[in-house]
């Protein structure tokens, strides 16, 4: 170099970051590191992704819901409805008394039914979870609410004519003069034809409202003197408060009566809280991921401050001190902690949207509208990302601090001893001791609650345990299943073996992500093949239809249905189930009526007197036989719902207590007199062949004859149980979200470890390449170290959650989960699944020690 | 995995057991180019123990790098018994490495999880062959590790380390074994063990040694000593003693 120095023309440029050095080395760093820290970015993303979601889901659904009631139930003062669901109504005549009330402008009766509307070419409307029912129409000069207004057609006029909402026409292709077919429980099917399509602003995705005149609606929907509900309105002046109070003298009391303020919020609480289980799904996703994410941020720092320890301690060495230090990785933490919740809020709004479209496409009656971000949900994502990040962070960054100057000169890193693993040990077995002391306690426990509640403590406690023994388990349990696994690759196998456990604590961190899922998805396995099993068993054990009769939807087996099954040739007897509500001596109590011989459809074992209730003589099962009262012969007074009349029972029969049936049984001629006859339901019809009747040619008998009430499955005893047992397997379809779930973030907290661990090694990985390793013998020993990983924690959390899933089961034995089922297919299947995500997740890190240079083996580092 | 066992190292003295003839190698390109090696020619022969000598950037290391497969040559032909090394695919140069070159590095470079003997059999287990128990057991007491094959690298000092990785690299009898600065770590009682060893492996065991090395101590166990400057091989010197290794460096270095 031969430029000659002049005196400096050009002022040295100071850097234009102004304040603290270290925070600029922090910054810095993070964009040395990009790669590195985009991984943890990610996991602070998974995490509060899912928080935002669930926050955004809920707020978006409060705020379309209070819309639609705001407008839809606008204009109403006052709501007279029945106390409870069993009850039969409002009377009728209550009309009449409320008009007389002073201040009253417009009374409107409202009836409703569940209803399920088929289309001309026998398909049914509507198949998802938002509400399908039948109604009067209100004509807009009664209409305390706005009237809806006609897209097309005409308000109906005759007793077959009705109107349907836009949602339902437009999905169903409707339009003006069709003939639909409506289903009901207790009338059967009605053909009607369309008159007209109004649009209402309680139009949810999936509603189904069909509306009939007042008068046919009233024959069709109600027992002739009850209605659903009566709105009022008051006249100008008198405020909602004064009418409502006015009313409530002017009624009977037990009916409910509420100001429409009230009505309005109740009725947004109440769909916000059928609701609210997607959004503790949601969440629970959401903690889980922090929970992991946790782990995957504490090992990036470890690790990154591991390799920075020269850098650190010639900070040190030219005067930062420890505080300085230690604020520069937290300063870092809390950056990509930041950065990793904004893009967790962005992505939660997304999850919002796609759930929602999601569940607008299976119909579940969700209104449309924009998402609802709230200050809330920013504030307390962000947070959580924060406090997640700094937390995990906060351990690396204290040893960072304690890094002494002269370790800049030292070269090589520190070797990992089990030295301090023995207090985390032991604190992991005192853990490990309290909860199974928690779950023994459960195990015994004789109420099912306080059980599942204290091994629910007993499994969180294992857990921690298990995270806390996890290093030591890790030397136990890879040594042997890596010779084992490794045994045909020779060096790389024993390399893969000895790298796998070289840093305990760091394996059994990477593993916990797998270890946490699989705890929650082989529990729930368990308990969801248990379910089945059980459910199984008291089919198998207790049906001896030859056939059963049942319907999917609200509308039951209409009791037509039923008639029309009972008259085909070949049916021996026909049993109807109703599900029975009455006021028993005094008390509202749930029991059932059976119209039809029991014996020949149910083995029931332990009888005295009659096995099957007919006029007013009832059966009662073993444990209500033992209640003070209620032996053979006692007498009991049923009084129907809204006190219409009462029916002295006799007790004429005992049987052994059994799973189908309830702890009290009166005959269907009871039922028909105690129960509205809007509210009469056949929840199943168990139908028993005729001796040496052909049951193929009865099955076809049945579906003919239940064939024009379109809702009626017929179905044997093993497809009854494959139906019950799809709904079970519905249920357990949460279980592959959360094993998806888990599955991902295993595989950012894998190839972030492995991907460090290779950047660490470089020079023990180049000496392997330069004393003659292959490049895909270098790939193998890494994906096997990840297999290891994998596997390592896959097993651990089978481990605890077959385990748990099964003392679950247990603790819940008394509420029908008898048979203890343990899926070992299904428990394989996650273990490969654990070994494939292992694989997969070491491709990257692995492909990068493969071009790892040998002269790297001599480099300084 | 069945694979040829190694050619044994030729019984014949006195030829080449690895050669460079004409090697130019070029760091970076155009304006910025560093020459490290300039045209080197050099024949090294079996049976013998060469020194590379020369001061800080002079190529030495350069120079045993390309001779050894861990760098490829701008411009010239290297041989290592009769291969020629350009023109191997990087699976061939590794095998190479691994069947016929043997490796001591400054910082010993062993595997901390594995043992001491473990990590002597390395390149045999990579290659996937059963080690010759015979040579195995010669290398093993010669090199006094006998006792400590069950040991972690850790548990032991600087100059068993370098012994264990002495052993590693005659392990699988290559044909030449090459030493980066092989007692740069150790101190002078560990250097002179270590380096004796490598001169009795020549001696009894018909080893070829080649070491890079700035220590005119360490020069003086071997044969011949090469002296490199500025990428050049500028002179040769039989049968060294330190201090005729020594003198010639000061006179190098005053040029």
């Amino acid at each position: 170099m031969t430029t000659t120095l002049k005196p400096a023309q050009v002022p040295v440029r100071l850097p234009r970051t102004p304040g603290n050095p270290l925070i600029r080395v922090g910054f810095r760093n993070l964009r040395a590191h990009k790669v590195r820290l985009l991984l943890t970015v990610i996991s602070v993303l998974l995490g509060t992704a899912f928080v935002a979601g669930s926050f955004v889901f809920t707020d978006t659904l409060k705020h379309s819901f209070n819309a639609i009631f705001a407008t839809g139930l606008k204009g109403i003062d006052t709501r007279v409805e029945p106390q409870h669901d069993y009850d039969p109504g409002v009377p009728a005549n209550l009309v009449a008394t409320i008009r007389k009330v002073p201040g009253v402008a417009r009374v409107s009766p409202q009836i409703s039914l569940p209803a399920v509307v088929v289309d001309s070419h026998g398909k049914r409307l509507q198949t998802g979870g938002a509400p399908s029912e039948a109604g009067g129409w209100t004509p807009a000069a009664e209409s305390i609410t706005p009237p809806p207004s006609f897209v097309a057609g005409a308000p109906p006029a005759g007793p077959d004519q009705v109107v349907i909402n836009q949602g339902a026409a437009k999905k169903a292709h409707l339009s003006v003069g069709d003939h639909l077919h409506v289903v009901l429980a207790n009338a059967g099917t009605v053909d009607v034809q369309l008159t007209g399509i109004y649009r209402t602003p309680s139009d949810t995705g999936g509603y189904v409202g069909v509306r009939f005149t007042q008068q046919e609606a009233k024959r069709l929907l109600t027992d002739g003197s009850h209605v659903s509900l009566i709105d009022v309105a008051a006249a100008p002046g008198v405020s909602e408060q004064t009418l409502t109070a006015r009313i409530k003298q002017a009624v009977p009391s037990d009916l409910k009566v509420r100001t429409g303020t009230q009505a309005r919020d109740d009725a947004t609480h109440g769909i916000a809280s059928a609701l609210s289980f997607v959004n503790y799904i949601l969440l629970a996703f959401g903690i889980i991921g922090l929970i992991v994410g946790t782990f995957i941020i504490f090992n990036t720092f470890s690790m990154l401050i591991a390799q920075r320890l020269r850098e650190l301690a010639l900070l040190r060495a030219i005067g930062a001190d420890r505080k300085q230090i230690r604020r520069s990785v937290l300063l870092e933490a809390g950056l990509v902690g930041l950065i990793g919740s904004l893009l967790g809020l962005a992505g939660g709004v997304g999850l919002a949207y796609g759930l929602h479209a999601l569940l607008d496409a299976l119909d579940l009656g969700l209104p449309s509208g924009g998402l609802v971000i709230t200050a809330r949900t920013v504030i307390v994502t962000v947070l959580l990302g924060l406090a997640a990040t700094l937390l995990a962070a906060y351990a690396p960054a204290r040893r960072a601090a304690q890094t002494a100057p002269v370790a800049a000169m030292r070269a090589e890193f520190a070797a990992t001893t089990a030295a301090g693993l023995r207090r985390r040990s032991l604190i992991g077995l005192g853990v490990g001791a309290l909860a199974l002391v928690a779950t023994f306690a459960g195990l015994n426990s004789s109420s099912a609650g306080t059980g599942a509640s204290l091994a629910g403590l007993g499994l969180a406690g294992m857990v921690a345990s298990a995270m806390l023994l996890s290093p030591i388990l890790a030397r136990l349990l890879i040594v042997p299943l890596g010779r084992l696994v490794g045994r045909p690759f020779g060096a790389a196998g024993r390399l893969s073996r000895t790298n796998a456990v070289r840093n305990p604590r760091r394996t059994a961190a990477t593993a916990f992500a797998l270890t946490l899922g699989l705890v929650l998805v082989s529990g729930i396995a368990v308990i969801g093949a248990s379910m089945k099993a059980s459910i199984n068993a008291v089919f198998d054990n207790n049906v001896t239809a030859d056939y059963i009769l049942s319907s999917q939807t609200a509308v039951a087996v209409p009791e037509p249905a039923v008639d029309a099954a009972a008259k085909v040739p070949g049916v021996g007897s026909i049993t109807r189930l109703y599900g029975m509500s009455a006021t028993v001596d005094g008390k509202h109590k749930l029991g059932m009526a059976v119209d039809g011989p029991l014996p020949s459809v149910l083995k029931l074992t332990g009888t005295t007197g009659a096995t099957t209730p007919t006029g007013h003589v009832m059966v009662v099962s073993k444990s209500t036989s033992e209640k003070p009262g209620w032996g053979l012969g006692s007498k009991h007074v049923l009084t129907a719902p809204g006190a219409a009349r009462s029916i002295t029972e006799t007790v004429g029969g005992v049987f052994d207590n059994n799973q189908l049936l309830d702890g009290w049984l009166v005959s269907g001629q009871v039922y028909r007199a105690l129960t509205p006859r809007t509210d009469q339901f056949v929840f199943v019809a168990l139908v028993k062949a005729a001796p040496g009747a052909n049951l193929d040619a009865l099955r076809t008998g049945l579906q003919d004859a239940t064939n024009s009430y379109y809702v009626v499955d017929v179905q044997d005893r093993d497809q009854y149980e494959g139906q019950i047992a799809s709904q079970v397997n519905g249920l357990l379809g949460l279980l592959y979200g959360l094993l998806a779930l888990a599955i991902v973030i295993a595989i950012l907290g894998i190839v972030n470890t492995l991907a460090l661990s290779v950047v660490e090694r470089r020079r023990e990985i180049g000496m392997l390449r330069a004393v003659g390793m292959q490049r895909r013998q270098v790939r193998r020993t890494i994906y096997l170290e990840s297999l290891l990983i994998a596997v390592f924690g896959a097993v651990l959390g089978l481990v605890l959650g077959l385990a748990y899933g099964s003392l679950f089961t247990h603790t819940l034995r008394d509420q029908g989960l008898n048979r203890l089922s343990i899926p070992w297919g299904q428990a394989l299947t996650f273990l490969v699944v654990a070994g494939v995500v292992g694989v997969l997740a070491a491709l990257w890190p692995g492909i990068r020690a493969a071009r790892t240079s040998p002269l790297q083996a001599i480099s300084e580092l | 995995m069945t694979r040829p066992m190694p050619t044994t190292p030729a019984p014949e003295l006195g030829c080449p057991a690895a050669s460079a003839t004409d090697v130019v190698k070029l760091y970076g390109s155009g304006e910025t180019a560093v020459r490290a090696l300039d045209h080197v020619s050099v024949e090294l022969m079996r049976g013998e123990f060469t020194a590379i000598m020369g001061p800080s950037g002079s190529g030495k290391s350069t120079l045993m790098h390309c001779l050894a497969g861990l760098d490829t040559v701008t411009a010239g032909s290297v041989r290592i018994g009769d291969v020629e090394l350009s023109g191997l695919s990087d699976k061939q140069m590794t095998a190479l490495r691994r069947d016929r070159i043997g490796f001591v590095f400054q910082s010993y470079n062993l595997v901390p999880t594995l043992t001491a003997l473990e990590n002597i059999t390395l390149p045999i287990d990579i290659a996937g062959r059963k080690p010759d128990r015979l040579w195995l057991d010669t290398v093993v007491m010669t090199l006094g590790l006998r006792d400590r094959l069950s040991h972690r690298p850790s548990e032991l000092s600087g100059g068993q380390q370098q012994r264990v990785a002495v052993a590693r690299a005659l392990a699988s009898q290559p044909e030449i074994v090459f030493g980066d600065e092989p007692t740069g770590n150790l101190d002078s009682l560990s250097s002179g063990e270590v380096l004796g060893m490598l001169r009795h492996s020549v001696d009894e065991l018909a080893q070829t040694v080649v070491i890079v090395t700035h220590d005119p101590r360490a020069a003086a166990y071997a044969d011949r000593v090469l002296f490199l400057a500025d990428g050049r091989i500028v002179d040769e010197l039989r049968s060294p003693t330190a201090d005729t290794v020594l003198d010639y460096m000061k006179k190098l270095e005053s040029v």
